[in-house]
């Protein structure tokens, strides 16, 4: 290689720098008078608008759900083989959801990367709302909900436990233990952001709801002390529980004997479907916050980026999931796994089968060029792109798996009914309906977390942004 | 707290405060407690706090969690109710993992955030004084506090103030400490304990609404009020209004095979086909003890259970008369009944009536036993 | 450095070798191949860890990382220096690999397969993964050195447009490595997790290689500038990546055992049999318990002597798995012999030496990186 002139070598140091992750000066009152005058203030017609829409696609999911109830689960398009279809996709794509916020909430804490400080708040809330949702499913899609607590291993008088030894037992601990502790570390979080609160707010009612919710929180370094170590610990422990979660929930296909759903891949896959889905529509909410809520100095383009590369190999990881799976299904010679996957290609479901793979390894690739990673429209049109596709790949995974499964004579296409829609579509408005009201009513970004990061904040005055 | 209230230096920003903290210690000897909107790096150094217990708590608590876990679904599905799925063995730990995973994680979660609140922290202290200042809306904006305790050996308010101002404070209040909590009144207390047993008796009312009365209403009973027949119940699908069916007529039950004899004197030419070996004996003795013993009586002399309270005869078994018979009349009187004997036709399928005529046969042979018999 | 040692080292290797060659006339070709397939493959995922472990830095962007890059970049030459070995391996297939022989062809399991496992398309795949890894090592490894002359921060340009693209590579060809190598001794046997699982692995040997190398060098006086802050976080990788290694070794361990089905559990029941199934728990404490426990107070993350002997143990650990999954093909008892003990003399001596040599060349840190002045300041 030549030499480089001065110019040029600047040249390519700036094209090696990373790009502001805040910006502009911004002292700690500024950020509170920005933030939390959120919650104070009357909301814009533009969320009024986008409320009333989802809490009517919400309220339409639940009167679907109330017929459901009603008249049995014949309402839904589940038959014999398709015995699992809408309600189980739904539940494993929202609990997929969830995933994106615990990682950003916690692994990327345990990895220092201070960048996360502007977003975790609203991706913590987002896997709670998400695991929320999800957890409607296994509730609405078994014969006679009423029951359901009967598994809970409580002492009855019939001297049964439950069979802890099924993963759908295991499927019921590892999202309640999910959504306990997504809710306990997001309200740890908000412990001293509802102290600012307090502090701020006027009304005597208010001012009573923040003080019982912030826990007498004063602020005071002894208790910083013990309350950053305990954050760092269960931030260490969801991120254990993030991988066990979704596994848990492949284990649910992977230890039967399905045709297609029996490969040793499965885990990791999930995990990593989870948190590309899960990714997708974080970026899909960031897009939307920071236009709305005029928070472009705090959520910046360095942000997107970064959750744009990581879409990125996700996807890439997502198309080593498939190859591999493909591969392994033709190298284990048995010839019942070579149909199912032939179908999920060319089957009855094989346009499914294709959309998954344009929607998931295609499109996502365009975030090879920086134009796609910074522009709104681009990014727009990937999430929305995966966000189906992820659904789709669930859909292909259970219905064209079973659509044709071992006996012959038990092959049925399957076809979903309009209150398979109805509460699809239910469960979106529900989650918007939800991550609005939050957006109303507490502090989009952790206003505590972001002054650990302003620069000048700390003694030593150095820059900890990044 | 020990009487005195304390003084609250407030200063602009991280660094006074931290530099601060230093020169107070050497000066002022109660203790000290810093404010501040958000963590701050090295403060911990500064004020000598030691190392926080919240790890250790922890992982006690996540091994209590593993272990609780893993032992509960051993004894309630290896032990208390064991049953078998998947052919896998009744202690089969691998299955039981994940769980035992996830209660890891949930008991060292709650430890960590309510252990760090409640026990650490012992929060909420809602009459703190400071958390009651004007200084506190100042704490979780922007400014920085110390709080410096006073004692009877240290410096007085004034003093302290000043010490303050020179490390920087911008400003100094002075607080007094919180009066004496208010004692529980009776009526306090009577409400509370009365709250509580509310709360208990109408958890009690909804888990008898939710278990006994909620499943049997409408819409739930849609489960059991199905259009379908049930047995011993009436339904109007059939004019009769019965649910129980007859068998059609001209038909013929599945695995049964037509019996062909007409009477018991052309029965008397069937033999029995099964050979006399211990085991059939064994069979037929069993037979005999559970079906046929409670009218004829366990010698087969006629004599049985249920012989006072019939007021019938039932015959002697062991009489000439029965001894006479061939082997395939009394099969025919098993399989046909005879004046009050009832057919055991549906009881008993063939072989095991055959097995019931062989000990008929050896009850016959060791009830009229000769000297001959005794052998040797 | 000692050149004492080296030339102890080099006697060791040398009977080492020694031992190795008479296992061929005393045991026979079989022990001889199977011995050597695990041990290329040991050296091999170390060196393409640390070449894996330089790829991730520079796709993630990391600068706390920066000082410690020179070490993963140097020990990546292990992978380059199996690969004469893997070439010589390629004469074990006969020996060892049932797909090679012509009866193997009655099992349907077996004969449908032949279009990927034939002689011809295995020394291919072999070749093609050789050269890629060379070209990766050509690109992140020498130009980094070159860097440390000219200085010149275009490598880094680069070096981020091949890493991704790297990745991808590393991603395929530790697949076609696990399922080549190790899978294929039993033809009939699949896992897709089973690339992953090795990556697992992989990924492990080559963090504990580098912590073994950082302190090393830390011992004797070099790397100074390295502090308490970069240990905590290789320890912090060490610990995480522990845990991913038991999620998915007991994933593909539970799935296979609670479906039961008997072509793929035959694969475990020999690992369970005979003295492989207390292997199997020993493994499993000390690859992941012991450095578990040890690595979770946060002080022992960053201590160099709990490190030292954690990453000793996890290659240790690592070794032993790829020893339970290799050793019962051959149908061996876990013990091991004096042909074992000759090739670890043989193949430990000689990466030793290797090594040895390699940090005696250049300067421990890039020294042309223009981002090493920040990573020197990392501050956790």
């Amino acid at each position: 290689m030549s030499a480089l002139s001065a110019a040029d070598r600047e040249l390519v140091l700036r094209k090696l720098r990373l790009p502001p992750v805040l910006s502009g000066p911004i002292t700690c009152g500024d950020l509170d008078d920005q933030v939390l005058s959120h919650v104070t203030q009357k909301p814009p017609r533009a969320w009024a608008v986008a409320f009333s829409i989802t809490s009517l696609a919400a309220l339409a999911g639940f009167a679907f759900i109330g017929y459901t109830f009603y008249v049995g689960i014949g309402a839904w398009g589940n038959n014999i083989p398709v015995a699992w279809a809408f309600g189980i996709i739904n539940f494993v794509f929202w609990i997929g959801i969830g995933h994106a916020g615990t990682l950003i909430s916690a692994i990327l804490l345990l990895f220092r990367a201070r960048w996360r400080n502007a977003i975790a708040r609203f991706a913590e809330a987002m896997t709670i709302f998400a695991v929320m949702v999800a957890g409607l499913f296994p509730l609405i899609h078994v014969g006679r909900p009423w029951l359901a607590f009967w598994l809970m291993p409580y002492p009855n008088q019939r001297g049964l436990w439950p069979n802890f030894r099924s993963p759908l037992m295991w499927d019921v601990f590892a999202v309640s233990t999910y959504f306990s502790v997504s809710l306990l570390y997001w309200y740890l979080g908000l412990v001293p952001d509802f102290a600012s609160l307090r502090d701020r707010t006027r009304g005597r009612v208010r001012r009573f709801l923040y003080s019982v919710l912030s826990f007498g929180w004063r602020g005071a370094a002894t208790h910083w002390h013990h309350f950053e170590r305990a954050y760092l610990v269960i931030a260490g422990l969801a991120t254990g529980l993030v991988l066990s979660v979704h596994s848990v929930v492949s284990f649910d296909f992977a230890v039967s004997l399905v045709p297609g759903w029996h490969m040793t891949i499965f885990p990791p896959y999930f995990v990593c479907g989870a948190i590309f889905a899960g990714f997708a529509m974080v970026v899909l909410a960031m897009v939307v916050v920071r236009t709305t809520m005029h928070l472009e100095h705090l959520i910046t383009e360095y942000h997107l980026d970064v959750m744009n590369r990581i879409l990125l190999t996700c996807s890439c990881l997502m198309a080593y999931a498939y190859l591999l799976e493909g591969f392994t299904a033709w190298y284990s010679m048995n010839p019942y796994i070579h149909h199912t996957f032939l179908q999920y290609i060319v089957g009855a479901y094989g346009w499914a089968g294709r959309l998954t793979i344009a929607c998931n390894i295609l499109i996502p690739q365009l975030l090879w060029l920086r134009f796609f990673r910074r522009n709104t429209a681009g990014m727009l049109l990937v999430s929305v792109a995966v966000t189906i596709g992820m659904w789709f790949e669930r859909f292909v995974i259970i219905v064209s798996s079973l659509h044709q499964d071992f006996l012959p004579s038990s092959w049925h296409l399957y076809k979903p009914t309009v209150v398979d829609f109805g509460i699809l579509t239910g469960s979106f408005g529900l989650f918007f309906t939800l991550v609005l009201l939050f957006a109303r009513v507490l502090p989009v970004i952790a206003t505590t977390e972001m002054k650990i990061v302003l620069p000048g904040s700390q003694p030593g005055g150095e820059s900890h942004e990044r | 707290m020990n009487g005195k209230g304390s003084v609250l230096g407030i200063f602009a920003n991280a660094r006074l405060l931290v530099e601060a903290i230093p020169d107070i210690r050497g000066k002022a000897t109660g203790r000290l407690e810093a404010y501040t909107p958000f963590p701050i790096h090295g403060i911990d150094r500064a004020l000598g706090l030691r190392k926080s217990p919240v790890g250790g708590m922890v992982f006690l608590m996540g091994v209590v969690g593993a272990l609780s876990g893993l032992l509960f679904e051993l004894w309630a599905n290896g032990v208390d109710y064991p049953i078998l799925t998947a052919g896998k063995p009744y202690l089969s730990w691998e299955a039981f993992v994940p769980i035992m995973f996830e209660m890891t994680v949930l008991f060292a979660c709650f430890t960590s955030g309510l252990g760090m609140l409640l026990l650490l922290n012992r929060l909420p202290l809602f009459r703190n004084p400071v958390l009651r200042s004007p200084a506190m809306a100042l704490f979780t904006k922007d400014k920085f506090g110390l709080e410096v305790q006073l004692d009877e050996r240290g410096p007085d308010a004034e003093t302290v103030a000043a010490l303050l101002r020179q490390s920087g404070a911008e400003a100094v209040e002075r607080i007094e400490e919180a009066g004496p909590r208010a004692a529980a009144s009776p009526e306090f207390l009577a409400s509370v304990a009365g709250g509580i047993v509310l709360v208990c008796a109408l958890a009690g009312l909804l888990t008898y609404w939710a278990t006994k009365l909620f499943p049997v209403s409408v819409p739930m009973v849609h489960m059991l009020s199905q259009p379908r027949l049930d047995p011993e119940r009436s339904d109007p699908f059939f004019r009769d209004g019965f649910g129980m069916r007859p068998p059609v007529a001209a038909t013929v039950l599945r695995g049964s095979v037509p019996y062909l004899i007409a009477s018991e004197e052309e029965a008397a030419v069937v033999q029995n086909p099964l050979p006399r070996t211990e085991a059939v004996l064994g069979r037929g003795r069993q037979l005999f003890t559970d079906h046929c013993a409670v009218c004829h009586g366990l010698l087969g002399n006629g004599i049985g259970t249920l012989t006072p309270a019939y007021g019938a005869k039932p015959a002697n078994l062991v009489a000439q008369k029965i001894i006479d018979l061939r082997d395939g009349q009394i099969h025919y009187v098993v399989r046909m009944g005879k004046n009050a004997m009832p057919s055991y036709a549906a009881d008993l399928d063939d072989d095991q009536r055959w097995a019931a005529v062989h000990y008929v046969r050896a009850l016959q042979r060791a009830l009229n036993a000769k000297d001959e018999d005794i052998a040797r | 450095m000692n050149p004492d040692t080296d030339k102890k080292l080099a006697v060791a290797a040398a009977s080492g070798l020694a031992g190795a060659l008479a296992t061929v006339a005393v045991c026979g070709w079989q022990r001889f191949w199977i011995n050597w397939i695990l041990w290329f493959v040991f050296l091999l995922t170390i060196g393409l860890g640390c070449l894996f472990l330089v790829a991730l830095e520079h796709v993630v962007g990391a600068r706390w990382s920066v000082p410690l890059r020179r070490v993963p970049e140097r020990l990546s030459s292990l992978a380059l220096l199996v690969g004469p070995a893997s070439l010589l391996a390629l004469f074990s297939l006969g020996t060892l690999y049932p797909w090679t022989r012509p009866e193997s062809l009655k099992d349907p399991a077996v004969s449908g397969k032949a279009v990927w496992l034939n002689t011809r398309f295995f020394s291919a795949r072999v070749v093609g993964c050789l050269l890629l890894w060379a070209v990766a090592y050509w690109i992140l490894v020498r130009g980094s050195v070159r860097q440390d002359r000219t200085g010149d921060p275009r490598f880094n340009l680069r070096a981020r447009r091949f890493a991704p693209l790297f990745m991808i590579i590393f991603a395929i060809t530790i697949t076609v490595v696990a399922f080549d190598w190790i899978s294929s001794l039993e033809p009939a046997w699949y896992s897709d997790v089973f690339g992953v699982y090795l990556f697992a692995g992989t990924f492990l040997a080559g963090l504990a290689a580098t912590s073994l190398a950082v302190l090393y060098l830390k011992r004797i006086g070099r790397l100074s500038q390295v502090g308490p802050d970069h240990l905590y976080n290789l320890g912090g990788f060490l610990f995480a990546f522990t845990v991913f290694w038991c999620y998915i070794g007991f994933a593909q361990y539970l799935l296979m055992w609670y479906a039961n089905m008997p072509e793929e559990v035959f694969w475990y029941k020999e690992r369970l049999a005979g003295g492989w199934g207390p292997l199997l728990v020993g493994l499993a404490v000390v690859h992941f318990l012991v450095p578990f426990l040890i690595l979770i107070p946060r002080a022992a993350k960053s201590d160099p002597r709990f490190l030292f002997w954690t990453a000793a143990l996890m290659l240790l650990s690592h070794w032993l798995d790829l020893y339970w999954m290799i050793f019962p093909a051959a149908g061996r008892s876990p013990l091991p012999g004096w042909p074992e003990l000759c090739f670890g003399l043989l193949f430990v001596s000689g990466a030793l030496l290797f090594i040895r040599g390699l940090l005696r060349r250049g300067s421990d840190m890039p020294a042309g990186d223009p981002f090493l002045g920040e990573g020197l300041e990392f501050r956790l």
